[in-house]
């Protein structure tokens, strides 16, 4: 079914491989060679908060665990579960520092904090395809970031357990619809357990919150701010949302689905795995979403999903 | 310890890696090393973090020491025990190889001995 061997391991932060990808700041340095090497470290360019929530059961700390490394061995992992980790991947020659929550554990929609949305750049919404149930949890699962994550938050729909076909109870059909929509949101099918499209899945949410970024905010613009090791306490659900409605969510929004798809002003077809986030600068029909996009802006990783 | 390890300004020398997976944990000249008892569970036992009854410790004195999360290339951080959280690796998750107070939010330790350089 993979027919990228070897693809997911090239962001890896796999130190140990020096065929990986090298870390700008100190590439193929062994031994008493790098020694007295005064460089320097690059710093981050980018620092990302990604979040992964979904109802129960549905794969979440795998995917997370998958998207760091499959070779972990259960005898050598600590009983204390991980809140979340530091990862490093290099993209279109940015180096970015991805801080990945996952929310196992607190899926009771309410119970996850309003400040893991808040800061959350990128969301990964999770279901089993193997269980309706977890399907039909989205629309709460939505509510949800409607009310507190930020606007400009890139989402994605995954819909875990691709390995489990044969108890498929959701159709690829009904996930793309319910993505479709949303604005913005992409919609694709993995699996943790085949380590399908996993590696993709990040990397893809780390793109598009890239190319979405103005120039500006490069390198200087997220700050530790808004990454504090303790959550603000939980406003529930019932206080008013953090940030006063303005007047078009997500999902009223979603009644207005976008039919063009424009990169760099160019129109393109729809991918059939992965709806585009609705990228077009000049959408005067049917979104006000926009972005900033280069004019070359390549499809480079899109590519990999058809 | 071994002096190849850290620089004039105390900085570390070369890369922290994983001593597992040799995953990277830390690139060279981002951690200072600082000298500092703190009580980390011991790698081996799978249960030593869990029962705190039983903790099986073992007392470090050596760390490299770094003031923004973000420094680190890599590395995860586990649910709070207690008002500490424990630092392990991002890939394998073996650990814990470092150690972190809540309560001193701009230090995050990681234990030479827990570790392996590049």
């Amino acid at each position: 079914m993979d027919s990228r061997p070897g693809y997911h391991r090239r962001f890896g932060g796999d130190g140990g491989n020096s065929n990986n990808i090298p870390y700008g700041d100190s590439p193929a340095i062994t031994g008493a060679h790098g020694r007295r090497r005064k460089q320097p470290p690059r710093p981050a360019d980018f620092k990302l908060q990604v979040i992964i929530i979904g109802s129960r059961g549905v794969g979440k700390t795998s995917l997370m665990e998958r998207f760091t490394d499959d070779t972990f061995c259960e005898a050598c992992k600590s009983t204390v579960g991980v809140d979340f980790k530091i990862k490093t991947v290099e993209l279109r020659g940015k180096k970015i520092r991805l801080q990945i929550w996952d929310t196992a554990g607190q899926e009771r929609f309410n119970s996850i904090t309003s400040a893991y949305y808040r800061s959350a750049k990128g969301i990964i919404l999770v279901y089993d395809l193997t269980k309706k149930e977890t399907f039909d949890d989205l629309p709460k699962w939505m509510k949800m970031i409607d009310k507190y994550a930020s606007e400009e938050a890139e989402l994605l729909l995954v819909g875990n357990k691709l390995d489990c076909e044969t108890d498929r109870e959701i159709t690829r059909q009904q996930g793309e619809k319910f993505a479709q929509q949303i604005t913005g949101m992409r919609f694709c099918e993995a699996s943790a357990k085949d380590n399908f499209n996993v590696d993709e899945i990040f990397l893809k949410l780390v793109d598009d919150i890239l190319k979405k970024m103005p120039l500006d905010m490069m390198r200087s613009g997220l700050s530790n701010s808004i990454l504090s090791l303790q959550p603000e306490p939980e406003v529930p659900p019932e206080l008013p949302p953090p940030r006063p409605p303005r007047g078009s969510t997500r999902l009223r929004k979603a009644r207005l689905p976008c039919a063009g798809m424009y990169y760099g002003g160019q129109r393109i077809n729809f991918n059939p795995i992965f709806q585009p986030a609705c990228s077009q600068r000049f959408c005067p029909k049917f979104c006000n979403f926009t972005r900033v996009t280069g004019e070359n802006e390549p499809m480079n990783l899109l590519s990999n999903f058809s | 310890m071994d002096e190849t390890l850290v620089a004039a300004d105390g900085k570390n020398l070369r890369a922290v890696l994983c001593q597992r997976c040799g995953c990277r944990v830390l690139s060279a000249g981002t951690a200072t090393l600082a000298t500092r008892e703190l009580l980390l569970p011991s790698m081996k036992k799978k249960s030593s973090l869990a029962d705190e009854s039983n903790p099986d410790c073992e007392l470090l004195a050596e760390h490299w020491l770094v003031h923004d999360m973000f420094t680190f290339e890599n590395v995860g951080f586990t649910k709070d025990v207690g008002n500490v959280k424990f630092l392990v690796c991002a890939d394998c998750e073996v650990g814990p190889i470092g150690w972190h107070s809540l309560e001193e939010k701009s230090n995050f330790y990681v234990a030479l001995q827990r570790v392996r350089h590049e």
